[in-house]
């Protein structure tokens, strides 16, 4: 899966014959890949793009432009029939919050089902057989198919909805927030699950976490994300170790567990001042600036290029 | 060393139910000093916020009520205290920050009134600017800027960092000797949290206010909290200095907790995981409550439960093995 450029601009009407007055950029810019059994992480705070981007992914969002190209094939190219057979299948996601991703009303079954019964003509006993199977996989038993689910835990219900995603023998799996509606202890369950279940089946990623954390643990690569834009994008372990960008280092330290992690990492405790600026109306230059505490003048009037410092590291800091 | 502002001893909170007692909080007991970060760690249903709850008295009645213990706020038990009296008490002596500040804000008053509300009920003030001056006082505590001009507006039009100010502001408005935030942090982003802590560090150096700090989040604790009580099942399994806790957690849980967590020091290839999910409160396992899902359990852990071991300098373990 490739992202090229993508756009999504959000027009802000007003007044009686609601005239468009503004755009709001959610996502401005952003180009990234996501390569086969390989997990590609965007990183940011709210109002960073990050969903957004997932959904135009997900074919929820029409970009405003920008290309998705999907092994090798642009998207936009493609028919609504031929989305629906070809793309819309091998494309699956698993949501942030168990609670709100799933029918209460249908049983487990049902719904792991569900996806079988709309794109595949599977016989009954087929889909049966594959649910089973399904269910197996995520560390759940064939008894609890006939169960309704406010009938589990969180952790359960995210493995429910893991086994969802997966009925269709996807190739890549968007993973809004997976962990951050659980309980610390259940979380690590549901990673290594995830981690397991990419080695079984070569499975692509594509995580939106705010958890630099559960990031490093998860991820191939990197993108970290401020204001509709990609500030730094790299391979996991070089971006950890070697932070460019002073947003990127900024959200290292707010995640320390321990001071004593920061000085091994040579990282400095850096709290940020201020709030990120509205997209519908983004500093000039660096979008970064308001906040950086490196900021140079040239900062406000110059929009830093996303640029290629060695080794796929990419990074959007003049000073960088 | 500072004096102590709160003393709570083998505190029992239960919720009497149609399926039977909930014993939510059984048998808690903790200190707090004056300018102190008492962090109380653990997961969902550990009884972490009812201990909180219980300490400002605003159990849901009458299913949940305090069925024992004690809990001395500078000198005065809160529970031989009268309905009327603890009123008193709570805002002017002990406060609460919680974690939506969507909803513990009113989304029709302004922001100034919301303040003022609290200033007017506790402290007896005999003039209409003298209030101004105070929730304008409160407001700049809490670093909001331009306070003067912020008193009208409404929470709607507030960040979700400021919003969180304003209650930090209605919270410190009638200057409490303990404050308790209930997951303050958790609905904020990663670097408004990082502000926000760094600004409550700041107001406890200048407040000397004691913070009873809820939270499931040892990044926040770190960073926060001088102590730390890990709790689970309805007890504290283990309390001890921040540092001492990460740097040697005793208790199975306490080590499991912290190495589910996965770091940014290092690449884990596999996150250690604790089996299964904590016990319902209704029918908790025999013995030790851990024991179910602990690596390291004893014969003995199966019907006997351990007993809280002071094994170090302000550092306690209720586990069979350390005793």
């Amino acid at each position: 899966m490739e992202g090229r450029d993508i756009r999504k601009h959000y027009p802000v009407t007003a007044g009686l014959l609601q005239r468009t007055v503004g755009w709001v950029r959610a996502v401005d810019g952003v180009s990234f890949t996501v390569e086969r059994g390989k997990t590609l992480s965007l990183v940011g705070e709210s109002g960073a793009g990050k969903t957004t981007t997932a959904k135009a992914v997900l074919l929820l969002e029409k970009p405003t432009s920008g290309s998705i190209l999907f092994e090798g094939k642009d998207i936009s190219h493609m028919s609504p029939s031929q989305l629906k057979s070809e793309y819309r299948p091998r494309v699956q996601a698993v949501q942030q919050n168990p609670w709100s991703s799933m029918n209460p009303r249908m049983r487990v079954r049902d719904i792991v089902a569900e996806p079988l019964v709309v794109n595949t003509g599977r016989s009954k006993q087929e889909v049966r057989k594959r649910v089973l199977e399904l269910l197996e996989q995520v560390g759940l038993m064939a008894e609890h198919a006939d169960r309704y689910p406010h009938e589990f835990s969180g952790g359960q219900r995210q493995r429910i909805a893991v086994a969802r995603a997966l009925a269709l023998n996807p190739s890549l799996v968007v993973l809004d927030e997976p962990v951050s509606a659980l309980d610390v202890s259940i979380r690590a369950q549901i990673m290594n699950l995830l981690k397991d279940l990419q080695d079984l089946h070569k499975l692509s990623y594509l995580v939106i976490a705010h958890n630099l954390a559960t990031v490093r643990f998860m991820s191939h690569t990197v993108a970290i994300m401020y204001l509709g834009q990609i500030v730094e994008y790299a391979e996991t372990e070089e971006l950890f170790l070697r932070p460019l960008h002073p947003y990127t280092k900024a959200l290292i330290s707010a995640s320390m567990l321990t001071l004593a992690e920061e000085t091994e990492l040579g990282i400095q405790p850096i709290v940020l001042s201020g709030e990120m600026p509205s997209p519908l109306n983004p500093p000039p230059g660096c979008r970064f600036h308001t906040r950086c505490f490196r900021a140079a003048p040239e900062c406000r009037d110059t929009a830093p290029e996303l640029r290629d410092v060695g080794g796929g590291h990419k990074v959007a800091c003049i000073q960088a | 060393m500072s004096a102590v502002v709160l003393q709570v001893e083998d505190l029992r909170t239960s919720f009497f139910t149609r399926r039977g007692e909930v014993k939510a909080v059984d048998g808690v007991s903790f200190y707090v000093r004056e300018g102190e970060t008492f962090g109380i760690v653990g997961e969902s249903g550990c009884g972490k916020t009812v201990t909180g709850m219980s300490i400002l008295r605003l159990l849901p009645e009458p299913a949940g009520r305090i069925i024992g213990g004690k809990i001395v706020l500078d000198g005065t038990d809160l529970l031989s205290l009268s309905k009327k009296q603890m009123r008193e008490f709570r805002g002017r002596m002990v406060s609460m920050i919680l974690q939506d500040p969507m909803t513990s804000l009113n989304p029709v008053y302004s922001i100034g009134d919301q303040i003022a509300e609290s200033v007017r009920l506790h402290q007896q003030l005999p003039a209409e600017d003298m209030v101004r001056e105070e929730v304008i006082s409160s407001l700049r505590l809490l670093r909001i800027p331009a306070p003067e001009m912020r008193l009208k507006d409404y929470p709607f039009q507030l960040s979700g960092g400021m919003r969180q100010r304003v209650v930090g502001a209605i919270a410190m408005s009638c200057h409490p000797r303990l404050l308790i935030a209930d997951e303050p942090t958790t609905a904020l982003d990663a670097t408004i949290q990082a502000q926000y802590i760094a600004l409550f560090k700041d107001i406890q150096e200048r407040t000397k206010v004691a913070i009873i700090f809820i939270t499931h989040d040892f990044g926040v604790v770190a960073k926060m909290c001088h102590r730390v009580g890990v709790m689970y099942a309805g007890k504290f399994v283990e309390k001890a200095a921040t540092a001492e806790l990460f740097r040697s957690p005793q208790h199975p849980y306490t080590v499991a907790l912290i190495n589910s967590v996965p770091r940014l020091d290092r690449k884990d290839e596999r996150l250690y995981s604790i089996e299964g999910q904590p016990p319902s409160l209704t029918d908790l396992p025999k013995g030790c409550r851990f024991h179910p899902r602990c690596s390291s359990a004893l014969e003995r852990c199966t019907h006997q439960e351990p007993p809280e071991v002071e094994i170090g300098r302000e550092h306690s373990v209720a586990c069979w093995r350390t005793s």
